[in-house]
């Protein structure tokens, strides 16, 4: 029999079958779409964080004071740092750590390091028309800043070397923490002095950069010559482990510490995405094997329904047979027709899913996170993924389905035609 | 008669014993015949003569378990199950009691299936299926479910499959089985003209005597064996 006849005949049998076929589809359906709204979703949502996390910028480390439990680089246990934190730490024995001018004469022998802006922060009052507020401000060096940092301005320009009494602004205060609208060059009062707006970042934050000599006038308990982190720019992002090592040699010995008693600690943004991105896709596979088995299910599903079939159909089979159908004639019909049901059900399925996945961010993130954004962004369904998961669906069908399909072809057809 | 000297089918020595547990029954035992080219012939017997054993041994639906077949000179029990599935679809046409339609595709279908396994051209098998559903007087019937038609129709769409592919015989189990007397009788004279002016070699199983009148040549079972071959030479005429 012609192969495109026999796809007549297993489409006929699937347009005829019963409800319990039907039902054996929807269990492929619903496994795969499960399938596809998890990966879709877990798809869009490491885009989303790759795209975030792209802007921290690959090339950067962070530098804090503090006896850390932990560094990410073998230096240490294995526990996540602090980010940002206070400057200064307390040791056992009551001394503070701080890291101050000699940890920066320190680091500009390390060959590996391109740039460093020190900088300190904290929280502070501003002040504009007869509103006020709390805002995170953060003291960086106007020199070298504009340079390492991954944030931009969407109006008006980044801080300079011979800034003083001015600020960049974050995009949230500039539209929306005041009835009024803040511009460039309008003043505000941050802790009792003046500043000018120089630049509104292009962001959603409720931050105000300013250079760091004024911001420690501005933030209390800041000592001067006392940074809370120095953001260190590498030479080589490729070779940033290796400037880790030199900077962590480098400060070990500047600092009079060994590797036990180390009382710093250097972040990557680099080793946090990838730690980020593992934990990510840890969350995928563990989602994805609790979707494979509604699969599985489902393909159990299709095995029954095909035995089932078989049985009922003993006695088409017997006289396909008797009016001139080989065994291959008949397994080629039964495989296709498993296979049409895994196809219409990852059809179906892939159809379903992608509904899912769309409406799955929006049920969830109203409050406005990383989801809520990832509905009002592109699907994380591809069309190879579409394409994968229907080959997959058909392969799914027509394994279940050999056996049945099998046995089906070696009925003899004498004893198929006496089957009632 | 030249036609009627070839032979078609011969059975020699042919035996089937059903195994039931530990107990050996034998359905045929030592069955020799020859039945020639054109030929009309009805085996006839009671119940558990061997009539339906020797239907399904000739039709190529099962092995003997002893002895040989041949079918135009070629021994069937030395042959692969797919030779076999093509020869059955070239040479023999089925006619059951109980019509044995696929019950999902429509009567056109039906008739034109046997073609298809037969990988037969479309068109040739389209315009074949058409003259044949003429032939039995189903031409406008034919896009029905089998469902939709009455027994005496499905019987004739039965009909129709069996001479799709032109085949040598058509071998018929009670053909008017299922059937009230006037259609049956209808049936058998269709089966007559088939004989007479098509020149189809038939086979007929049934256990009514009435019916066995229509047949040129009567092989009588009784236990598994031949009791007797008798001709009917009033049907020639």
């Amino acid at each position: 029999m012609k192969f495109h006849k026999a796809f007549k005949q297993a489409l006929n049998m699937v347009l005829h079958s019963k409800l319990r076929s039907w039902l054996t589809i929807l269990g492929i359906v619903i496994g795969v779409a499960a399938v596809i709204a998890i990966v879709s979703l877990s798809n869009s949502l490491e885009t989303e964080m790759n795209s975030q996390f792209d802007a921290l910028g690959g090339d950067l480390l962070t530098l804090t004071a503090g006896a850390s439990r932990a560094n990410y680089f073998s230096h240490g246990r294995g526990d996540s740092q602090e980010w940002g934190g206070g400057g200064a730490t307390a040791t056992e024995e009551g001394e503070e750590i701080e890291l101050d001018r000699s940890d920066v004469q320190a680091l500009k022998g390390v060959s590996d390091i391109k740039l460093m802006d020190t900088q300190i922060s904290g929280n502070a009052d501003i002040y504009y028309v007869a509103e006020s507020g709390s805002v995170s401000v953060t003291g960086v060096d106007p020199s070298t800043w504009s340079q390492i940092t991954t944030l931009e301005v969407a109006q008006g320009r980044m801080l300079g070397p011979a800034d003083t009494n001015v600020i960049v602004i974050g995009g949230r205060i500039a539209d929306g923490f005041f009835k009024k609208q803040l511009g460039i060059n309008q003043l505000v009062t941050i802790e009792s002095r003046l500043f000018r707006i120089v630049g509104i970042l292009d962001d959603n934050s409720n931050s105000v950069y300013m250079p760091i000599d004024v911001a420690y006038d501005v933030i209390e308990d800041k000592e001067r010559g006392i940074y809370d982190r120095i953001i260190i720019k590498v030479k080589d992002e490729n070779q940033i482990s290796l400037a880790i090592n030199n900077t962590v040699k480098k400060l070990l010995i500047a600092r009079h510490v060994t590797e036990n008693t180390k009382d710093f600690s250097i972040s990557s943004n680099q080793a946090q995405n990838e730690s980020r991105a593992e934990m990510m896709n840890s969350m995928t596979t563990f989602l994805t094997a609790i979707a494979a088995v509604a699969l599985l299910v489902g393909a159990v599903g299709v095995a029954n329904t095909m035995f089932t079939s078989v049985l009922e159909k003993t006695k088409e089979i017997g006289i396909m047979k008797a009016i001139g159908a080989r065994n291959n004639d008949i397994l080629t019909i039964f495989l296709l027709n498993a296979a049409l049901i895994g196809f219409i059900g990852g059809l179906l399925g892939v159809f379903f899913g992608g509904i899912l996945s769309g409406m799955l961010p929006a049920l969830m993130g109203q409050s406005g996170g990383m989801l809520s954004r990832m509905a009002s962004g592109s699907s994380g369904i591809s069309w190879s993924m579409v394409l994968i998961t229907l080959f997959f669906s058909i392969l799914l069908g027509m394994v279940s389905g050999a056996i049945p399909a099998y046995q089906a072809s070696k009925l003899k057809p004498v004893d198929a035609l006496r089957y009632e | 008669m030249t036609k009627q000297e070839t032979v078609l089918l011969h059975l020699e020595d042919v035996w089937k014993i059903y195994k039931m547990g530990e107990v050996e029954v034998p359905a045929l035992r030592g069955v020799t015949v020859e039945i020639k080219k054109g030929d009309f012939v009805a085996i006839i017997g009671a119940s558990g003569s061997g009539k339906s054993t020797m239907m399904n041994l000739i039709g190529c639906l099962d092995a003997p378990s002893k002895g040989k077949i041949f079918l135009k000179g070629q021994d069937i029990t030395k042959m692969s199950e797919s030779n076999l599935a093509t020869l059955r679809g070239q040479t023999i046409g089925f006619i059951f009691q109980q019509f044995n339609l696929i019950p999902s595709i429509t009567a056109f279908n039906n008739v034109l299936l046997p073609l298809e396994f037969l990988e037969v051209d479309d068109k040739i098998a389209i315009e074949r299926t058409r003259t044949i559903l003429k032939l039995v007087g189903l031409d406008d019937k034919g896009h029905h479910l089998p469902t939709q038609l009455s027994g005496g129709q499905q019987q004739r769409v039965s009909i129709a499959r069996s001479l799709a592919s032109n085949p040598d015989i058509i071998l018929a189990d009670e053909p008017t089985g299922a059937l009230d007397s006037v259609t049956g009788k209808k049936i058998l004279e269709l089966f007559h003209k088939l004989w007479k002016e098509e020149g189809k070699t038939i086979i007929m199983v049934t256990h009514d005597l009435n019916l066995a009148k229509y047949a040129h040549t009567l092989i009588e079972l009784k236990d598994g064996q031949i009791i007797s071959i008798n001709k009917n030479f009033e049907v020639e005429k």
